[in-house]
């Protein structure tokens, strides 16, 4: 489903140059829980952002279900996006002045859909992660964990083909990172939804039934459960 | 989530900053309806005092009175008065006549002389062309026809030293070329409403300035009023085919004649491109706000990229979030302009000593007269400078690229 193939990516740090890839291949199936782990400064994020057509390869290509999204322009990548891709951030990233029910509708109003089919699938995706009643809350009146729910039912509820998640448990206490992690597994399960999450937690790493480590751009190696 | 409704709660997230934005605009607002209700409150009174006191709003003159006014040319005037006044009076659009001399004169008052500017006029008519009542005449009566008796600005009669009761012998160029002088008894103080009227002129009965000049039924020139909407240089066109004599006449509308009124016009251009600076300078600081907005929303623009609102999208965002600024700014300003100007337009402006040697047809008293079109035109000036310069920021949210904007911290 997911074809990575001799990407490279360099950044310029100063007047350094970071290799943040050096030439990684690699193959993800439809509907894997896959965890890319690596300390920090390894490639990981710079993987996700690279699946997630929020960067650009400097060489290589990435196949998603048969689409070279490495090929795509700019609009067209923002439209894939939007059709194809949720992601789930560490700091959460909802939006302030929106509720619950409107950071997770947004998603939805960007693809266009009628107001009934989109309160309809909101409501539904926000009692699975959780968080009956408590949709007219501004994120400020959420707590950590609630607001990652936000993220993930945001994520979600287009039904994408991926779900990214870049260290989605590194805000959050142990308990409520489990939570999470528990969550993000069981939408897995039941929407056959691709997982793909970075994280440097040994604890994270567990629920992986894929575990990728990366290091200094590099795949050192890569275990299935 | 409409975009509107996210900008719109967005203006809410720092609320000092929004009020301060919307407070440049508000006070830009403000200022430039003031300052367009007193330029109209200006060209009201400049056209009232030019009309009532200089030219009227149609003149007529002998033919040759202009080619020779560097000469004070007194021998050329007006014949049949009473036979142009019932035709002026016939015709449709004319709504008062006043048949007047005005002549340069110099007051003798023991050693001292005095320049003035005499202006015969029949007293019994001249009410309904100009106003003579208390707000002008302050003290006496008005002088009656067929007495040699005057009625003086209050500065001409403070500077000569002459109150009620008084008399005033002055010296003027006849008809003839020679020279008359006639005595009249101060019978009453005026207070008109410009500066300069009111430190040089006396008004005196027309049959004895007649008489004093040697004009017999004659007068030097016929101002005409109009009714409100009349266009008066079509009136001018229209008289020059209607009345009798017409070729010894030269008629003219005050817009031609008048250098003062052209002068307030000039004005009226160039404060409409003061006002647009003063919205640009206003604008700096939404566009200041944008740019910070911009800068402290990287991470979200960045979210929002991710999740695939296209570029467009996200300029509309901060842009509506600034049009949103600039109304509530512009409806606020606009609104306490048109309050502080009906107050003004009440209480006047005066300009009191300022005018002092000022030789412009404009009233001590200054009132603003606000004016629909210009208020209308302010508001949406204002909205539309503050949200076109706001748009260059908001330019700016569609070229991050969103690595970068989730990279911000």
């Amino acid at each position: 489903m997911i074809t990575i193939k001799g990407v490279r990516k360099t950044y310029k740090a100063g007047d350094t140059e970071v290799k943040a890839l050096r030439g990684i291949d690699l193959e993800i199936h439809k509907g894997e829980f896959i965890s890319i782990a690596g300390p920090s400064g390894s490639g990981k994020t710079t993987l996700l952002n690279l699946i997630g057509c929020i960067d650009t390869v400097d060489e290589g290509k990435i196949t998603i279900d048969e689409e070279v999204v490495t090929e795509l322009d700019k609009e067209a990548k923002t439209s894939y996006r939007r059709n194809k891709l949720g992601f789930i951030f560490q700091s959460y990233n909802l939006i302030p002045v929106l509720t619950a029910y409107e950071n997770v509708a947004l998603s939805l109003q960007l693809l266009g859909l009628k107001e009934k089919e989109i309160k309809e699938r909101t409501m539904t995706i926000l009692k699975e992660v959780g968080l009956e009643g408590m949709e007219d809350r501004r994120p400020a009146k959420l707590s950590g964990g609630q607001q990652q729910r936000v993220a993930v039912a945001r994520a979600l509820v287009k039904n994408p083909l991926i779900v990214l998640a870049d260290e989605p448990t590194a805000n959050l206490d142990s308990h409520t990172g489990e939570e999470i992690l528990k969550l993000m597994k069981k939408m897995n399960e039941k929407h056959g939804t691709t997982f793909i999450f970075s994280t440097h937690d040994k604890m994270v790493m567990e629920y992986a039934s894929r575990l990728v480590s990366i290091h200094d751009g590099e795949f050192t190696s890569d275990e299935r459960r | 989530m409409k975009l509107g409704s996210i900008a719109y709660r967005n203006i809410y997230r720092n609320k000092r900053r929004s009020i301060l934005s919307a407070t440049a605009i508000m006070v830009a607002s403000m200022s430039i309806v003031l300052l367009f209700s007193l330029l109209t409150g200006m060209q009201g009174d400049l056209s009232y005092n030019l009309q009532t006191y200089a030219t009227g709003a149609v003149r007529i003159r002998d033919a040759e009175f202009s080619r020779n006014e560097r000469l004070n040319p007194m021998h050329l005037t007006i014949e049949n008065v009473d036979r142009l006044t019932e035709e002026l009076l016939a015709t449709p659009g004319v709504s008062v006549v006043s048949p007047r001399i005005s002549f340069p004169a110099r007051i003798y008052r023991g050693d001292e002389t005095y320049t003035s500017q005499g202006v015969g006029l029949n007293f019994d008519t001249e009410a309904l062309y100009q106003d003579l009542g208390p707000e002008v005449l302050q003290k006496g009566r008005l002088p009656e026809a067929g007495k040699n008796e005057a009625l003086l600005g209050y500065k001409l009669a403070g500077k000569a030293g002459v109150d009620i009761g008084d008399r005033i012998t002055l010296m003027s160029t006849t008809a003839s070329r020679g020279t008359n002088a006639i005595t009249f008894e101060v019978v009453g103080l005026a207070v008109f409403p410009m500066t300069a009227t009111n430190e040089t002129t006396f008004y005196a009965p027309l049959d004895r300035v007649q008489y004093f000049l040697k004009m017999d039924d004659q007068v030097k020139e016929v101002l005409v009023k109009t009714d409100v909407g009349v266009d008066t240089k079509m009136m001018a066109e229209t008289l020059k085919t209607t009345l009798t004599d017409v070729d010894e006449l030269e008629i003219i509308d005050w817009t031609s004649i008048s250098t003062s009124y052209s002068f307030i016009e000039l004005a009226a251009a160039v404060y409409n491109i003061v006002a647009l600076f003063f919205f640009f300078l206003a604008s700096t600081v939404i566009l200041n706000t944008t740019i910070m907005v911009i800068f402290e929303r990287m991470k979200e623009i960045g979210t929002l990229n991710a999740m695939g609102m296209s570029g467009k999208d996200l300029v509309r965002l901060f842009f509506l979030e600034s049009l949103y600024i600039a109304v509530i700014g512009s409806v606020i300003g606009v609104v306490l302009g048109i309050i502080i100007t009906q107050i003004l337009t009440r209480t006047g402006i005066n300009l009191g000593a300022a005018m002092d040697g000022v030789d412009f047809d404009i009233s001590s008293v200054l009132y603003p007269r606000l004016s629909l079109k210009s208020t209308v035109l302010v508001f949406f000036y204002s909205v539309v400078v503050a949200s076109v310069v706001s748009i260059f920021p908001s330019r700016r949210a569609s070229r991050i690229e969103p690595v970068e904007a989730l990279r911000a911290v």
